[in-house]
């Protein structure tokens, strides 16, 4: 590991920014460290300060406001998967950070760590995804939001100046039949990556018509990603097994697309029609089973 | 340099350290605790695992200067001077043991799981201690001396401090 000269343990928020603002490109924000001290000990970055925010009690919450779900940046995925905030309809989100790493891993590692480190495999990205999420990014002089999925710049990349933190995690607190599904493909229980792992956002009304539907995969591109052709290929039709069937091979057939002339193709291929469906009974598994 | 201040099993430290060191560094190479092992580095097999304010923790994938002002607490801190931890005697009655070398990860988690729920399941436990990897025993002996520890515990038939 390479020689970090300033460390700091950030009180506030406030206090990180200007940090952040006094160093620059030379400073990496550190929370649960999960990833970036792996990063740090492969000599991937080898930043002169880091600053902790991972004891800053402000930025680590589950609260509902005016119909939204808000996170902060440094909510553990342990405080996600016991949170009594989120319901059944939310299910899905708690099941994948409750599939992270271990106890070990969830009880450091952040939502917003698992974000801003960008992998394609990052686990609670597609749920928030799915749930059309909204983050607020901060610096010293500037505040904005932006939609999660625009901040995806390619694998280990999203748009954070090197000035600024991501901070807040918000979106609609599904209710009545909008209902979160997930599934997660890995290579054993525990401590698995994801090789696939798929998000389904369902809206239906009582005629079981999906009124909306938004689907996001992990690990199946650069980052996690919205499967737009598979919502289109079912909007505004009943929800049936047929249906269902009909949306996995839409699925399959996107798969197929994007990972052509790839060596995990055949295996990917196949797998994603069974872990969609997985995903689609994950949702509705409340109301129509 | 800098110097942090931490407690480490109900003793409070003044160390020196420098940025890049991590957790477990600290308490191996620097306080000499070496009941906390090294395994993977990666956070995989939980060999370094210490409870941090209240959590089971990878001290490996932790950087010393995060544990300003946090407390600690290592396999040493677990039983000792008054005797064995329940915990540790389930080990030792039911042969959970072998190389000995994911032991203390394992009774540390398995503190933090009868610390929060005093009776739990066998998923409950097996759960618990997934971030804990043995090579040796097949878990087993595991379970069960955690399963052990629990009713002596509620039955009041050991005590600890």
């Amino acid at each position: 590991m390479l020689s970090i000269k300033e460390t700091y343990k950030a009180s506030s928020e406030n206090e990180a920014l200007e940090l952040l603002e006094k160093y620059g490109e030379q400073a990496k924000i550190i929370a649960g460290g999960t990833d970036i001290v792996i990063d740090l000990r492969n000599n991937k970055i080898n930043p002169d300060v880091m600053i902790d925010i991972s004891s800053i009690d402000e930025m680590r919450y589950i609260r509902e406001k005016d119909g939204y779900v808000h996170l902060g940046a440094a909510t553990t995925f342990t405080d996600v998967a016991y949170s009594p905030l989120l319901d059944e309809n939310l299910n899905g989100f708690k099941k994948s950070a409750r599939l992270v790493g271990s106890p070990l891993i969830r009880n450091r590692g952040t939502v917003g760590g698992n974000i801003c480190h960008g992998s394609p495999a990052a686990d609670i990205v597609p749920p928030l995804l799915a749930l059309d999420a909204v983050v607020t990014i901060k610096s010293n002089r500037n505040t904005r939001e932006e939609k999660l999925e625009d901040i995806f710049l390619g694998k280990g990349h999203v748009d954070l100046k090197p000035c600024e933190i991501l901070t807040d995690i918000k979106f609609k607190k599904p209710i009545d039949n909008q209902l979160l599904g997930f599934s997660k493909l890995g290579f054993r229980n525990a401590l698995a990556i994801s090789r696939i792992c798929i998000s389904v956002y369902l809206d239906v009304d009582e005629d079981l018509i999906i009124k909306d539907i938004r689907v996001a995969s992990g690990a199946l591109g650069v980052n996690g990603m919205r499967e737009r052709l598979v919502e289109d290929s079912v909007r505004g039709i009943k929800l049936n097994k047929d249906t269902v069937n009909l949306a996995a091979q839409k699925m399959v057939e996107s798969v197929e697309d994007r990972l052509s002339g790839r060596s995990s193709l055949e295996y990917k291929g196949k797998a994603v029609r069974s872990l969609f469906i997985e995903a689609m009974k994950s949702a509705i598994g409340k109301t129509l089973s | 340099m800098k110097t942090i201040k931490l407690n480490i099993n109900d003793k409070d430290y003044s160390v020196e350290i420098d940025g890049s060191m991590k957790l477990v560094e600290l308490l191996r190479d620097r306080l000499n605790l070496m009941g906390t092992k090294i395994g993977c580095g990666e956070g995989e097999c939980g060999a370094c695992t210490v409870i941090m304010d209240g959590e089971t923790v990878a001290s490996c994938l932790v950087l010393a200067f995060q544990a300003d002002g946090s407390k600690i607490v290592t396999i040493e801190g677990v039983g000792g001077d008054t005797g064995d931890h329940p915990i540790q005697k389930a080990f030792i009655e039911k042969g959970a043991v072998q190389c000995g070398f994911c032991t203390p990860g394992m009774i540390l988690s398995a503190k933090v799981l009868l610390d929060k729920i005093s009776d739990p399941t066998e998923e409950e436990i097996r759960e618990a201690i997934s971030g804990n990897i043995c090579r040796c025993t097949g878990y087993e002996k595991i379970v069960a001396a955690i399963q052990l520890a629990a009713h002596k515990i509620n039955k009041g038939e050991d005590r600890y401090e």
